[in-house]
């Protein structure tokens, strides 16, 4: 495929519990861009995220990440290559304040004096988590867990971010925001690999998408042509 | 289900081998009855302990006590030196040992009743407290001097025998049998002990009680709100679970005729718990396996061990092998054993694997997925017995189905429900929208019990649901799904609804365990209600699997199900659509509408997708910061200023123009 891409997943087939969950799935994202997702629950699109990180493992075929294959790579070292999830259910840690969650984020780096820099910038992103520092991660709502949850996988100033269902639960103006932010982060360099339900949305923001069918990539193309596709617009965006 | 139950050949097999067994030992001079018979009282206790933690999920460390108490029971009342009150009335071992498992209970039940509102770790530490206060107990009260005012003291009164223990304690009698000189009738007693409770173990858990304990297990906030009531349910585990104990123990003082505190400390618990795990929380089998792997190997294997361990060492002129004695590596040993087990086979020895065969993803389902739908829900697939109820719902009346007026919440300085009111007819569907932490979740604990409300009044069809329970509330007819959904996940798809109809069930622990014909029709009957509801939802031909194996929209399927398995007059839904993907959503569209249509149910519906609210709802209330800010039919809200600015955003009008 293409020299500039940053992640490239070449005939995946993986394993989910006890459904074979990938069956050769190749996908690729160049540097800087935002490639989406679709697809029904259950087509493997989490699956799909987990052999990136490493915490599903391929049986055959290879992930590979600015060059380097990664699929037998341990998931802290992925972690430390540059590649930061915010994981579906807005796994946050609920005893600790929002200001320790996101300290959290930036655990693994080594640049401590950038530290910082990269928490004003996340505190511009998400202006509500600046009101809330002090306060337990557990206390917030369900938009704000959101928030936290990417704000955190940001805090470690990853080259790619992986977005899991990043709108699931939130209000509509809420999901507008959250979009808002997803090209912001993008536009500040990041490249993101989003995995969505709200097909609309995601294909709004996105470059390029890729719709995954029961373990299989059954579509690609350029977002914009991919919204006007027949196929899409009755089997994900609801249309009759 | 099916597990328990053995093919014939083999289970002749078994009861052959068992009942020719200590004959056969006896035969062979190879003298294993008796050690085999001390197995079979350890496999009884871990068989009861099974109950409390691998069905009800109390982890218990102090359980050697119930055993304790089972063993000085009889040892009291069955004991003719005892310098005790009750000395020279020795009672028959067949009538005390009866009373030795209804003390247990009693104990059991008056100990979990002040620790049933603390859950793992903490319950844990009281039950390990409790376990190491009982053999202290005993130890102190064989010598204690009652001293009152003006009373007489009495002095130096000896009630357990204290650091002696009690010796000897009496044996059973039956006219031709000889339990002081023999081991084999001991060994045939404790097998028909041990089966019986083998018996009923295996209908309690094949019960409406067996459901419950595991529903409690899974997930006790979601059995509660299902309908279970959580504190009765955890009582009989931890009544039921010591009432066994109290069997074992009472056998153990009568075989042994005497009995000293040391036989019950705490290792004697941690052991007991080894036994469960090792075998295999929850399954029966597995615990048998665990209990008797573990004595024998103590009482038999290691003796043996030691002698061939000598002779090698003597024949290769190895000093430190000659002299060795590995029945003092016991501990050693155990531990090593069961750290090979837990990182080999975390699931026990006979558990059910996490993992069943590996199955591809259903190739039909993905050659009609691009083009078919989801199935429609069909007004003739809705069970008749749900209908019959709800003709007389929708009668005529005007009484609101809820009316909730001024209702208000603080936590802490925070209103998280202020002064709101919302009311549903009958058949009536409200929307309750608003922004993340708004307070509708907070709205939806308060109306089903999990919270209290500061002030304010909840009706339900004219009479007041604040004060009660959650299971309470749900017996009055209020059902509810959740926002992240709360399945019973180790349990199957059949059980999760069956769990729903709990609280419409009546068996009894003799009921389950004798199964008159009045609770195997009620189960028949339990089950067919059961599986049309699935049938209904779509889920017919999933009712064996784990719940935690379906996809997702199956899951938040099945929890529709099991909440209308409660029969209810009012459905809270919890954004049922999160997650879903169009189709998904549609159908589940379709079938709340439904619901409404064919059964006259009232639904409240916190819900995110717009096309969802607007579409179904008869009158929506949002609400921002805990109050309510609008009110109205869906037309009146889209168009509300105050609602645009705060949920639906400037965008949302567009959203709907260009679709």
């Amino acid at each position: 495929m293409s020299e500039t891409s940053l992640l490239e997943l070449n005939d995946v087939h993986a394993y989910y519990g006890n459904i074979r969950a990938l069956k050769g799935v190749s996908l690729s994202v160049a540097r800087g861009e935002i490639v989406t997702l679709i697809g029904s629950n259950g087509a493997g699109k989490t699956t799909t995220l987990r052999t990136v990180l490493g915490t599903v493992r391929p049986l055959r075929g290879t992930v590979t990440f600015a060059g380097k294959r990664i699929d037998k790579v341990p998931t802290h070292r992925i972690a430390r290559l540059g590649i930061a999830q915010s994981p579906e259910g807005r796994r946050i840690f609920a005893p600790m304040t929002v200001l320790e969650n996101l300290e959290l984020g930036a655990f693994a780096r080594t640049d401590r004096e950038a530290i910082p820099q990269d928490l004003e910038r996340v505190l511009a992103l998400f202006p509500r988590l600046r009101d809330r520092l002090g306060q337990k991660g557990g206390t917030l709502s369900g938009g704000e867990q959101q928030m936290l949850a990417m704000g955190r996988a940001l805090m470690a100033h990853p080259e790619m971010l992986l977005l899991d269902e990043p709108s699931m639960g939130l209000s509509p103006i809420l999901v507008e925001t959250i979009f808002e932010i997803i090209r912001d982060i993008n536009r500040l360099g990041t490249t993101i690999l989003l995995v969505e339900q709200n097909a609309r949305m995601a294909l709004r923001v996105a470059h390029r998408g890729y719709v995954i069918q029961t373990g299989r990539i059954v579509l690609q193309d350029a977002a914009l042509a991919l919204l006007r596709s027949d196929v899409v617009r009755k089997a994900y965006l609801g249309e009759k | 289900m099916t597990d328990s139950r053995l093919r014939p050949f083999p289970a002749a097999l078994l009861v052959t081998g068992l009942m020719v067994y200590p004959f056969l030992d006896h035969w062979l001079q190879a003298q294993t009855v008796h050690a085999v018979t001390d197995a079979m009282i350890y496999v009884l206790l871990a068989l009861g302990l099974n109950i409390v933690v691998g069905y009800a999920g109390l982890l218990d460390l102090g359980y050697a006590a119930f055993f304790a108490i089972g063993a000085y029971t009889m040892g009291l009342l069955n004991s003719p030196v005892l310098g005790s009150p009750l000395y020279g009335h020795a009672w028959s071992f067949w009538v005390v040992i009866w009373i030795s498992a209804l003390v247990s209970a009693a104990l059991g039940v008056v100990i979990g009743a002040p620790t049933l509102r603390v859950r793992g770790d903490y319950l844990a530490i009281i039950t390990l407290a409790f376990g190491e206060i009982i053999p202290v107990a005993i130890r102190n009260l064989g010598d204690i001097t009652i001293d009152v005012g003006g009373w007489r003291p009495v002095e130096r009164l000896n009630l357990t025998g204290g650091e002696n223990g009690v010796n000897p304690v009496g044996r059973p009698y039956l006219p031709g049998v000889h339990f002081d000189t023999q081991f084999i009738p001991w060994y045939f007693l404790i097998l028909i002990i041990g089966a019986l409770s083998l018996w009923a173990m295996n209908r309690m858990r094949d019960s409406r009680l067996g459901r419950a304990w595991m529903a409690i297990r899974e997930d006790e906030t979601a059995a509660d709100c299902t309908g279970v009531n959580p504190v009765k349910t955890k009582l009989l585990a931890f009544g039921l679970g010591a009432s066994f104990a109290g069997f074992a123990g009472s056998f153990y003082a009568a075989k042994l005729s005497a009995i000293t505190p040391g036989a019950f400390e705490f290792n004697v618990s941690i052991m007991l718990l080894c036994m469960v795990v090792l075998g295999g929380m929850g399954s029966l089998k597995g615990v048998i396996l665990g209990g008797m792997l573990i004595t024998l190997f103590d009482r038999i294997l290691l003796a043996q061990l030691t002698f061939l361990v000598r002779w090698i060492g003597r024949a290769l002129g190895i000093v430190t092998f000659a002299s060795v004695d590995l029945t003092l590596w016991r501990w050693f040993f155990f531990g090593l054993g069961l750290v090979i087990v837990m990182l080999v086979r975390p699931e026990g020895l006979a558990g059910r694997r996490v993992r069943p065969p590996a199955v591809d993803v259903d190739e039909r389902e993905e050659a009609l997925a691009l083009v078919a739908a989801p199935p429609r829900p069909q007004a003739e697939a809705i069970p008749s017995w749900l209908r019959e109820p709800g003709a007389s719902r929708t009668s005529l009346t005007t009484t609101p189905v809820l009316d909730v007026r001024g209702l208000t919440r603080r936590f802490g300085g925070l209103v998280a429900v202020s002064e709101v009111d919302l009311v549903i007819p009958p058949a009536g569907i409200v929307g309750l929208i608003g922004p993340n932490g708004a307070g509708k979740t907070t709205f939806f604990n308060l109306v089903t019990g999990l919270l209290r409300p500061d002030h304010g009044e909840i009706r339900l069809n004219g009479e007041s649901l604040v004060g009660l329970k959650p299971h309470q509330i749900v017996g009055r007819g209020v059902a509810r799904t959740f926002q992240s959904i709360r399945l019973f996940q180790n349990m199957t798809v059949l059980d999760n609804v069956r769990v729903g109809e709990h609280c419409r069930l009546h068996a009894s622990v003799a009921g389950a365990v004798f199964r008159p014909p009045a609770v195997v029709a009620e189960e028949a009957r339990a089950r067919g209600r059961a599986r049309d509801l699935l049938g209904f939802v779509g889920l017919g031909d999933k009712e064996g699997e784990l719940a935690k194996n379906l996809a997702y929209g199956d899951q938040r399927r099945l929890e529709i199900a099991r909440a209308l398995a409660t029969e209810p007059r009012l459905l809270l839904l919890d954004e049922p659509t999160a997650g879903m993907n169009p189709r998904e959503t549609d159908a589940l569209t379709e079938l709340i509408g439904l619901l409404r249509r064919e059964l006259g149910l009232a639904v409240l519906l916190i819900e995110h997708h717009m096309e969802v609210v607007m579409g179904i709802s008869d009158r929506i209330t949002v609400l921002d910061y805990g109050t309510r800010i609008a009110e109205g039919t869906p037309t009146e809200i889209r168009q509300n200023a105050k609602v645009i600015e705060a949920y639906l955003g400037k965008g949302y009008e567009q959203e709907l123009v260009t679709g």
